[in-house]
């Protein structure tokens, strides 16, 4: 069991609810799993640019991507990357 | 029933509820905070809103709400197979499918993306004719990218319709949205090589006029035209009071065809309004002649309307309004011949539609 934790606007589009319990094998499967996957994922199933994903506080894309194993790990962070206007 | 006007800005969607007479206003707001809004629509057939909305991080969306703006629901799926090699980028205007087809609506997206939903909303299928169109390779990106936002249905024939991209141009289909012809002759392309090709022209808006089928009107990149033949030929139409034929909005009068509205700019290398005055331009003609209308309207601005920040509603005498990029929303209740500023100090507007609210 891992926790995703996701940021306000997306907990605004998933009724309200910002952290999700979900049973995962690597990092994109726990993704999939959340009602916001088309907000994070784009419609091939990438991760967008602008999201940043933590696993234990590590860049998820430093690791294996969506690929990475969550074996052991306790949380995961949706992060909107630091941009816009 | 009152005016609902229904304002898509860059920082969430503002309602403004206009009382009995249109004379005093009510805003609420912002919804969706956190979504640019470029397009925001109620579906005159069943009272739904529908948003066009855009996160520069979570992507494009189409938001739904049953009571009018209390709560939303987020279409799933939107995207653009692999097959095509696009992805989806923006997603830009959403039109009310025909009378007969309750359930039906369109979405215009980037890059140069049509899609039809048949379930009010909730998934949506790309129109492969027009996204594969063999022209394709010849369309480019406006400034905005290139962003289908115009889509004009028949009001007899739920087959015919109208899309129009920049820069592509205008398109027609007469089969339900299989095969879509370009539809842009005399219509000028003054920043490509050949003035008047087939496709690549930089059309901002087009407009259908509701009660007479054959005739179409858009606001170009290269002037004003209108089309009394379904868009088979173009007459360009500046000129006669005119100050530019550059600009963005568009709007037409819901009964009488000969008569359109427009906001023009001094140019596409200086993209204000003419003179540091905010006015908007009527032809009561056909386009034979422009007066300007700005009693009521702030006599020194450099504003801009953008492309869907126009609009009108379709009691009488005919309410017509507008929202700038520096915030203010405007309303007429005569026609255009006396304005008020019902709102200001909003986020820049993006769109500008009418609804109604009871």
């Amino acid at each position: 069991m891992v926790v995703v934790r996701i940021p306000s606007l997306l907990a605004d589009q998933a009724g309200g609810q910002g952290t999700f319990e979900v049973e995962a094998a690597t990092v994109g499967e726990a993704l999939r799993g959340l009602p916001v996957r088309d907000l994070v994922l784009d419609e091939r199933g990438e991760l967008r640019r602008l999201v940043n994903v933590y696993v234990d506080g590590e860049d998820a894309r430093r690791g294996d991507g969506l690929e990475t194993p969550l074996a052991g790990a306790q949380e995961i962070r949706v992060i909107a990357a630091v941009a816009g206007g | 029933m009152g005016v609902l006007l229904l304002v898509g800005t860059r920082k969430g969607l503002f309602l403004i509820r206009g009382g009995a007479n249109r004379s005093s206003w009510e805003l609420e707001g912002p919804l969706l905070t956190g979504w640019s809004v470029f397009h925001a629509m109620q579906d005159p057939r069943d009272g739904n809103l529908y948003v066009a909305g855009n996160n520069f991080v979570y992507g494009g969306t189409v938001q739904r709400s049953s009571d009018l703006g209390q709560t939303w629901e987020r279409s799933e799926g939107l995207g653009l197979p692999e097959e095509t090699g696009l992805k989806l980028e923006e997603v830009w205007h959403v039109e009310s499918g025909h009378e007969s087809e309750p359930e039906t609506l369109y979405l215009g997206a980037t890059p140069g993306a049509l899609f039809r939903s048949g379930d009010k909303g909730e998934t949506w299928e790309p129109l492969m004719g027009l996204v594969q169109h063999e022209t394709r390779e010849q369309w480019q990106p406006g400034a905005g990218g290139m962003c289908c936002h115009s889509i004009q249905i028949d009001p007899e024939d739920p087959k015919q319709m109208y899309a129009a991209i920049s820069a592509a141009g205008a398109f027609r289909t007469d089969d339900g949205g299989e095969t879509w012809m370009p539809r842009n002759k005399n219509v000028a392309a003054d920043f490509m090589p050949d003035p008047f090709p087939e496709v690549g022209q930089c059309v901002h808006k087009l407009l259908l006029h509701p009660e007479q089928r054959e005739r179409l009107w858009q606001q170009n990149h290269c002037g004003v035209y209108r089309s009394d033949d379904r868009g088979d030929d173009w007459e360009r139409l500046e000129g006669n009071g005119l100050p530019a034929g550059f600009g963005f909005p568009l709007a037409l009068h819901p009964r009488d065809p000969d008569i359109a509205y427009v906001i023009p700019e001094e140019g596409a290398e200086n993209r204000v309004t003419p003179n540091g005055r905010l006015g908007v331009y009527r032809t009561t003609d056909g386009g034979a002649n422009w007066e300007l209308l700005q009693n009521g309207l702030p006599q020194q601005a450099w504003a801009a309307v953008m492309r869907e920040g126009f609009a009108s509603d379709r009691n009488d005498p005919a309410g017509i309004y507008f929202g700038t990029q520096s915030g203010s929303v405007f309303a007429s209740a005569s026609e255009g011949d006396e304005w008020m500023e019902v709102a200001r100090q909003l986020p820049p507007i993006l769109s500008v539609e009418v609804g109604e609210w009871s």
